[in-house]
């Protein structure tokens, strides 16, 4: 795709007659995008979010992985590492629509999703549906296990469907949608961890590390200054749909998907070649999603890597992220002090990729 | 590849694309040496196995006579070869394992591995297959720029250190294994001779058997001597390592072969002989029957009788007289003879010409029937002798001779009254060579003389052994000794005398002993039966030297007794006495008594192969 084209699709989408509107999504996402404008634009855009988030290099390539694999992502961390201000800037180099819900216990699922109120118009009352916070591009749920798992589970449909089902009416979410999730290892008190069946709805769970120490020096230099350090939108909705496209056609060969299915494998507890770790604190392994996971973001990895072919190199890259949360420990795993790092570590170690001697 | 991570080449159906011919055709030069590298890892490999189990081989076979090595030796190296050829033949990479292999070696990024199993994927037709196929164009092109900027040196050979070191240490070991005498080598050397040596033995043993049941049956006992020989061969052949379970055998053969023997069978011959040339002497009135042939004598009997009814009475009469003074001899001939002689005699002196005729006949017919007798007699004890022979080889181990030795002399026959003694018999031959050199001629026996007056007869000089074949060409079993000189002892006694017979002289290989039947003072040559020679008879007279000496196991002193010795005195008349006794006419009960005493004590083994050995030497010479 060339740059006029780029152009056009940007154009398009901002246009106020289609931008926001179906017809405007469908121009943008019939679009196409060649491998070099991908990376282009993937390399862009991480350029941009550099700009504001000091270190953090492999944070930034994971969630844009997410947000390319039209995936969402957990981000867990400890208060002030940044995880908001990931977020933030990820909006506003996208440039499309974002909210932001700070997930408390008395959150109700209709402060989510939205709901009808009774409005008067032309000398009637009805009801019409007012759109919650899901309703944008790019969600922040911000410390999402202090909500209730009722509340919890309204998100499931939406990060799912990508609609939201009020008084028997769906609503469809504007692509692209991408959940950004956080909470607080710390503070578990008083909240409600979020059930296998929603972690596994989540596309990476992603830990965000404490920054090095040169890293802080900038992160300081940058926040306690008189200037503060802004992103550019570089991007835009319909550009990321088309990105979506084109990663879901990236070839794989069939002993690379044979891979990733083998290390999804290797997590359950009874697989023939899950290791020794997996075999005795592991209750339950990775689900097929899992495996989605794994191929889905080596496409987008093999992308960025300026490839065409996904390696299992690739899937040994994601890996980590992709499945960390989907591994369920026992109780002598969680006592032991496993995490789930390790478990998908000795996973990679226990199914090397394919080689000939 | 790994088996879970399944990936072949593109389907041969799938319209090609130039792109991946072009790659195919990039990936064979690798393809090959990638080929080339599993060869060397896994040769490498089975070397060091080989030469391991080598090492192992050539260790065990220091430790143990093993027969079988080089033969092992020989299938390690070619299990060895076939394992590399197998190995060359299922290790041959396909172009997918050589895209991976080079992918990872080259850090391409499953590149090529993808375009080779992407080339082969059928794509459904749907919104996105258009792209999808750009896609994988693309991806082509990428891993054919990519194969381009590959390494051509790529699949270096890969030594694997462990069996590198595995194999020349053990190949280091090997050498001085190999090297270094083994002390192994002289048991199998000897167990290869007492092959060799069985295998000689069984071929002897057959020749014997040829020769013994050529052209007789049964009941004829030569045809089932020849049978248990054969049998006895094929024994040998089957089981040469068995040693002692193989001369058990020949010496049970030995004994049986033995027991058939009749003692008197060669005086029985002689007396035949000299009966026969006797009696042509008188039928024909010469010398026609020199050699003493049985049938020459009974033809000439048989004339003889037919011109009975022409003779005088004192015709008659003369040749009754005749007759009966050939009684001694015919006694020695067997009874039969003796009263078919006597029988004609009495007849001729009664002027009874029929009886007579019929006792001729009966007497001609008894000589045959006894020449039989000698003649199967003869042939037993040589099968005897040949399997003492093999039985001595392969307890001695010795090796293949060329030549055989020759026979013994037979000891010369007494003298008996001072008659004129009859010329020697030729001497047998000698031996059929063995497989290799001709053997050399046997030496004549000694001049058989004519006996002393008076006195004891000498033992006749041993023949010479033949010598072993000469020099060093390959020998020709089809020649036979040479050893068929005939004794000399064929001069007839002269002179007349009284006195014991003497001891005629026995060529060195004579089968007929000569014997004097003049009457009168014998004049013969002085020097007759002096010639003492070291023979095979000296044996006979020679001091028992292995055992019974202080320092042996076996050895008991004795302690003097306290007798006193008292001289006799006093003067009487001599006479002849009849203590000197021909050691053919006790030789079977001396050998029978020492036999069963073998049999019925303890004796060392050693002790009694000497006896037996001792007996069987005196026995050759009946």
């Amino acid at each position: 795709m060339t740059q006029q084209a780029l152009d056009r699709t940007r154009a398009a989408d901002r246009d106020p007659a289609t931008g926001g509107g179906p017809a405007g999504r469908d121009a943008a996402t019939e679009a196409e995008l060649s491998p070099e404008a991908f990376g282009d634009r993937a390399r862009l855009i991480e350029r941009e979010i550099q700009r504001v988030i000091v270190g953090q290099d492999a944070l930034v390539r994971q969630t844009l992985i997410c947000l390319l694999a039209n995936g969402h992502a957990l981000l867990e961390g400890v208060p002030g590492l940044g995880k908001t201000m990931l977020v933030r800037t990820i909006a506003e180099v996208l440039d499309c629509t974002f909210n932001r819900i700070q997930f408390t216990p008395d959150l109700m699922p209709a402060d989510i999703v939205g709901t009808n109120v009774l409005v008067e118009e032309g000398g009637q009352r009805i009801f019409r549906f007012q759109p919650g916070p899901v309703f944008a591009n790019l969600l922040l749920a911000d410390e999402i296990n202090r909500a209730t798992p009722k509340t919890q589970s309204a998100l499931l449909e939406a990060m799912q469907e990508q609609q939201v089902s009020v008084a028997r009416e769906r609503h469809l979410l504007s692509p692209p949608f991408f959940v950004l999730a956080t909470q607080n290892p710390l503070e578990m008190e008083g909240t409600y961890p979020l059930p296998e069946a929603q972690l596994d709805r989540f596309l990476f769970k992603l830990w965000v590390p404490f920054p090095s120490e040169a890293d802080l020096v900038t992160i300081l230099d940058r926040t306690t200054g008189s200037t503060t350090a802004h992103a550019q939108a570089v991007a835009t909705a319909a550009e990321i749909v088309a990105m979506q496209r084109l990663a879901r056609s990236v070839p794989i060969a069939q002993h690379v998907t044979a891979y990733a299915v083998a290390v999804l494998a290797a997590t359950h507890p009874d697989g023939p070649r899950a290791p020794q770790l997996v075999r005795e604190y592991v209750r339950y392994g990775g689900s097929p999603r899992g495996a989605q996971a794994l191929v889905l973001a080596g496409k987008i990895n093999a992308l960025l890597d300026g490839r065409l072919n996904v390696a299992t190199d690739d899937i040994r890259a994601v890996a980590l992220p992709a499945l960390r949360h989907r591994v369920i420990r026992n109780f002598e795993g969680e006592a032991e002090g496993i995490t789930s790092d390790a478990i998908v570590r000795a996973v990679l170690d226990a199914v090397a990729p394919p080689a000939v001697d | 590849m790994s088996p879970d991570h399944p990936m072949t080449d593109a389907d041969p159906a799938t319209p090609t694309d130039p792109t991946i011919v072009e790659l195919r055709r990039g990936l064979r030069p690798f393809q090959r040496r990638l080929w080339l590298r599993r060869l060397v890892h896994d040769g490498t490999r089975i070397a060091a196995v080989a030469v391991a189990a080598g090492l192992a081989l050539a260790g065990a076979s220091r430790l143990w006579p093993l027969e079988w090595a080089p033969l092992a030796a020989a299938g390690l190296l070619m299990a060895a070869l076939l394992a590399l050829l197998v190995d060359a033949a299922r290790r041959r990479p396909s172009l997918a394992q050589t895209a991976i292999a080079l992918d990872t070696e080259q850090g391409l990024r499953d590149r090529l591995g993808s375009a080779l199993a992407l080339a082969g994927r059928q794509v459904d037709d749907g919104p996105d297959a258009q792209r999808y196929e750009e896609l994988v164009r693309l991806q082509r092109q990428d891993a054919l720029r990519s194969l381009a900027a590959a390494d051509r040196r790529a699949f270096r050979p890969r030594v694997p250190r462990r069996a590198l070191a595995s194999t020349v240490l053990c190949a280091a070991l090997i050498v001085p294994a190999l090297i270094l005498p083994n002390p192994q080598s002289a048991i199998l050397a000897a167990r290869e001779d007492q092959r060799a040596a069985a295998e000689q033995q069984a071929r002897r043993l057959e020749q014997t058997a040829d020769r013994l049941g050529t052209g007789r049956e049964s009941p004829d006992p030569r045809a089932e001597v020849a049978d248990d020989l054969r049998r006895l061969a094929k024994s040998l052949r089957d089981a040469p390592e068995d040693l002692d379970e193989q001369l058990a055998r020949l010496g049970s053969m030995e004994d049986a072969l033995r027991s058939r023997l009749e003692p008197g069978a060669e005086q029985r011959a002689a007396s035949i002989s000299s009966l026969s040339r006797s009696l042509s002497r008188l039928a024909t009135g010469s010398d026609s029957n020199a050699a003493g042939d049985p049938e020459q004598a009974a033809e000439d009997l048989a004339e003889m009788a037919a011109e009975l009814d022409e003779m005088t009475d004192a015709e008659r009469a003369e040749l009754a007289r005749s007759l009966a003074e050939l009684e001694p001899v015919a006694r020695q001939a067997g009874p039969e003879a003796r009263g078919a002689l006597h029988d004609a005699a009495t007849a001729l002196a009664a002027g009874d010409t029929e009886s007579a005729r019929e006792a001729l006949d009966k007497l001609g017919e008894a000589l045959q029937r006894g020449q039989r007798q000698v003649d199967l007699n003869r042939d037993l004890a040589r099968a005897a002798n040949d399997v003492q022979d093999a039985r001595r080889a392969l307890a001695g181990g010795e090796p293949s001779r060329t030549g055989q030795n020759g026979q013994p002399g037979q000891p010369g026959q007494p003298g008996s009254n001072g008659q004129p003694g009859q010329p020697g018999q030729p001497g047998s031959s000698g031996q059929p060579g063995q497989p290799g050199s001709s053997g050399q001629p046997g030496q004549p026996g000694s001049s058989g003389q004519p006996g002393q007056p008076g006195q004891g007869g000498q033992p006749g000089q041993g023949g010479q052994p033949g010598q072993p074949g000469q020099g060093s060409q390959p020998g020709q079993g089809s020649q036979p000794d040479q050893g068929s000189q005939p004794g000399q002892g064929s001069q007839p006694g002269q002179g007349q005398g009284q006195g014991q017979g003497s001891l005629g002289g026995g060529g060195s290989s004579a089968r007929f002993l000569g014997s004097g039947t003049g009457q009168g003072t014998a004049r013969g040559p002085t020097s007759g039966n002096r010639q003492f020679g070291t023979g095979e008879l000296d044996p006979i007279y020679a001091d028992f030297e292995r055992l019974g000496r202080p320092g042996d196991p076996s050895y008991i002193a004795g302690s003097g007794g306290d007798g006193q010795i008292d001289p006799g005195r006093g003067q009487g008349a001599g006479s002849d006495s009849d203590g000197i006794v021909p050691y053919t006419d006790v030789y079977q009960d001396f050998a029978d008594f020492a036999i069963t005493t073998l049999d019925r004590s303890y004796v060392p083994v050693d002790v009694k192969d000497y006896v037996r050995d001792y007996f069987s030497t005196l026995g050759g010479g009946r």
